[in-house]
């Protein structure tokens, strides 16, 4: 009988050799030790990437895994040890203590193809083990080739912000398939009952929560992310070959239950899965640049630069069909539409027949998808239920015909790099100043807005720097922790607000001088597009401010904005007038008008007007600045 | 692959037409049409926050919706689940003629290709038979689904 070739998963052993003599097979083990020993195995980088080790401490290096979970590892000090760790594994795949799916050749396959592979193991004395889980699983997951899913942030939802990554496994080329019922593989935060966002974010940024693997039929994540998030999915085709994704099979279900650290800007979502395609394809490096941040559109652009990306397909979310569904409608049926969503019809209404069939049809599915939209995250609402029922009859009179053609934005990943360096030169009160700026992450308003959705600002960790040049002191003209911006423009159909936060230190004139302040601002309101590229907008804002000047140390102020968004052919262009009284009475008003000049993908130069009316002084600020993305 | 779920999901659809909670009581399978997902309490928090809310989910288990996997249902349990938790997608797709919920039902029910665009011709002629009206639960809207290929000459050998 031949032992089973070592490259195709290990199901059944069908051997029972009986292990007779325990010194015999300790021997064994020790001579496999021996020779991994003289090959320096355990230092060989996919040894690292199945055991998620990573080079740490900066005196005395060494090892560390990001799994945190004493269950994935045998040797005791396997967290820091790769190499007891492969020793220990050795051992483990000879035991005869376990049994079944709890053995170390059921639960580590990849482990024990890669050792094999190396140190040639005599397959036929190792112990008789059925692992049926895994075996039962691999029938189940139909993996022959594997998808990148990345589904666009919503701005709604602050730990969606910047999008998430997730794996979606194929089989091969096969027309009978339907990639609803592929397996998706996500890695994310256990959440503990009862947390919620903000709790989240905080305990994702500290590494409070673990993090683990899970794997779901992907309509799912179609019904989550397309239908009740609202975001758009895009899927990026891997050119992984059979054998690579074997390889990613076996070392996923390694991971199964296993608890990982999970941070939410470094190790995180998308972090994992690029270690996921490391394990795939050895030799590839993928992780290295996300030390600081692995933004999710990054890690699609890294993997795509590593040349894994075949080929991209866009998956619409529900709103943005019914979007366009809706502009797709002429002007003189909106109030039919309105008109069915309040009330179904019958079929013989005579305005509803007065217009052609086509025409019926697409407002009948229209006004579906918009109440069922607007049913989104609610209850089963019987009247809502039945209206449904009577458009769908309806809808279903007509022949099938084709289906909705979606025109599919600019891909994301083509858009600017997320980072940001500036470098400026501006006049503030007839003094010059020499500006330097960098941004962590991830898109202002302003910013080159193609593959970017219009009117999202992300902004993270934000920071100016202003000289001088007269004197050449050095101040912090800003310190953002956080800005985000979010201008949703309402139309008859849909009325999101529109809303802004930020918070940090910043420079602010005040009582006969800058000076520097802390603050939390923050606003919300209404936007309302304007022309087809542009948006007007109005918000009530608030903020509260430390400032030396106070005579409380800290101080509320109410105020309010007008301001317009505009996207040009040139670049983008923003002006807002902002007026603000503080409780003790200051009091500041402000105009500002930025307009960015796009130079390329990740170059742009940007002007900057402001003007700043206060109880003793009134003054302008002029300014131009370079802008790189990297 | 084709035909992994075949058989299966409606073999327990038409066995289970008279039995009551098919599944277990918190099973998709006795939802109502529009019963959607309505989220809430930490399931609607994993969902908006990537993560995953303590039910150690890794395939094995998934798509079950609350449908009891023990018996027979251990892995036809799963496709069963899984059509009724596309029920509303489904029922769309069948009032319009085409879509990937229906796509997804016939490759779950082992509709070969050269066979499926008679299913959803099939399925978009008999859609009030198939969904006679709103209260219609998934269980029955599949059973119905089972009928109407039985008297179909092309599509009755995938019937049950």
């Amino acid at each position: 009988m031949r032992p089973p070739s070592t490259i195709l998963p290990l199901l059944i052993w069908t051997f029972s050799t009986t292990v007779t003599a325990d010194t015999n097979q300790t021997s064994y083990i020790e001579e496999l030790q021996e020779r991994a020993a003289d090959k320096v195995l355990w230092r060989n980088q996919e040894w690292m990437n199945l055991g998620h080790y990573r080079a740490s401490g900066l005196v005395q290096k060494g090892f560390t895994s990001s799994v945190d979970d004493a269950h994935f590892f045998y040797a005791p000090d396997g967290k820091t040890s790769p190499q007891h760790e492969l020793n220990a594994t050795l051992a483990a795949f000879f035991t005869t203590q376990t049994t079944g799916n709890e053995h170390a050749l059921c639960r580590f396959p990849a482990r024990f193809n890669w050792l094999a592979k190396h140190l040639k193991i005599d397959t036929g004395r190792l112990p008789a083990v059925n692992c049926s889980d895994y075996a039962k699983w691999r029938r189940l997951i139909h993996a022959e080739s594997v998808t990148m899913v990345f589904p666009t942030y919503q701005l709604n939802s602050p730990s969606s912000m910047f999008g998430h990554t997730l794996l979606r496994l194929d089989p091969a080329d096969d027309e009978n398939w339907s990639d609803w019922l592929s397996y998706a593989v996500n890695f994310g935060a256990n959440i503990t009952d009862g947390d919620n966002s903000m709790s989240y974010a905080w305990k994702g940024l500290t590494g409070g929560y673990p993090g683990q693997f899970i794997v779901t039929p992907y309509f799912k994540k179609i019904q989550e992310y397309n239908q009740i998030e609202k975001r758009d999915i895009w899927e990026y085709k891997l050119n992984l070959q059979p054998a690579e994704v074997e390889t990613m099979v076996t070392h996923l279900w390694e991971l199964k239950e296993i608890n990982f650290d999970y941070y939410f800007f470094t190790e995180n979502c998308s972090y994992r899965l690029l270690e996921l395609l490391e394990v795939a394809r050895p030799g590839v490096e993928l992780t290295d640049e996300f030390v600081l941040t692995a933004i999710p559109v990054d890690t699609v652009r890294a993997v795509e630069r590593t040349g894994f990306v075949e080929g991209a397909f866009f998956r619409p979310s529900q709103q943005t069909i019914v979007k366009q569904m809706i502009e797709e409608l002429p002007e003189d049926d909106y109030a039919r539409l309105e008109k069915l969503l309040d009330q179904p019809i019958d079929e013989h209404n005579p305005d509803f027949q007065s217009i052609p069939a086509a025409r019926q049809k697409l407002l009948l599915e229209t006004t579906y998808k918009l109440l069922r939209l607007r049913q989104n995250r609610k209850v089963r609402d019987p009247l809502v239920a039945k209206k449904s029922y009577r458009l769908l009859a309806m809808l279903n009179r007509y022949p099938p015909g084709e289906a909705q053609e979606i025109t599919a934005p600019v891909r994301p990943e083509s858009g600017h790099h997320s980072k940001r360096v500036t470098f400026g030169a501006l006049e503030r009160r007839g003094k010059a100043w020499t500006e330097l700026g960098f941004r962590m992450s991830y898109h202002s308003l302003e910013d080159n807005e193609s593959g970017y959705l219009r009117g999202a600002q992300i902004n993270i960790a934000n920071i100016v720097l202003r000289r001088k040049n007269s004197s050449g002191t050095v101040v912090v003209q800003q310190a953002d922790f956080a800005d985000i911006f979010s201008l949703t423009p309402r139309s008859r159909f849909f009325k999101p607000i529109s809303w802004r936060i930020r918070g940090g230190l910043e420079r602010v004139y005040s009582d006969d001088q800058d000076r520097p302040v802390a603050h939390i601002s923050g606003g919300g309101g209404y936007s309302w597009p304007l022309l087809d590229d542009g948006a007007v907008y109005t918000l009530l804002t608030g903020r509260l401010e430390a400032n030396s000047t106070f005579g409380t140390w800290i101080e509320p102020a109410l105020g309010a904005a007008i301001g317009s968004l505009y996207h040009g052919k040139i670049g983008t262009g923003r002006a807002e007038f902002h007026a603000e009284r503080f409780a003790g009475g200051e009091y500041r008003l402000k105009f500002s008008f930025i307009q960015n000049l796009v130079l390329s993908r990740d170059n742009a130069l940007r002007l900057k007007f402001k003007r700043e009316w206060h109880d003793d002084r009134d003054f302008n600020e002029v300014g131009l600045s370079y802008n790189h993305f990297f | 692959m084709k035909r992994i779920f075949a058989g299966t999901v409606l073999l327990i659809a038409s066995s289970a037409a008279f039995a009551e909670a098919p599944g277990g009581p918190d099973c998709g399978w006795g939802n109502m049409l529009f019963e959607g997902q309505t989220g809430g309490g930490p399931h609607f928090l994993a969902s908006t926050t990537n993560g995953t809310s303590g039910n150690k989910t890794f395939g094995m288990t998934s798509g079950t919706n609350g449908c009891s996997t023990g018996g027979t249902l251990t892995y036809g349990g799963d496709s069963m689940a899984s059509a009724a938790e596309i029920m509303d997608e489904f029922s769309e797709d069948v009032a319009r003629g085409h879509g990937d919920a229906l796509n997804a039902v016939a490759v779950m029910i082992g509709v070969e290709q050269q066979d499926r665009t008679t299913f959803s011709q099939v399925m978009h002629e008999n859609f009030t038979t198939i969904f006679p009206n709103e209260d219609v639960t998934a269980e029955q809207a599949l059973t119905a689904v089972n009928t109407v290929m039985k008297s179909d000459p092309r599509l009755a050998k995938y019937a049950v």
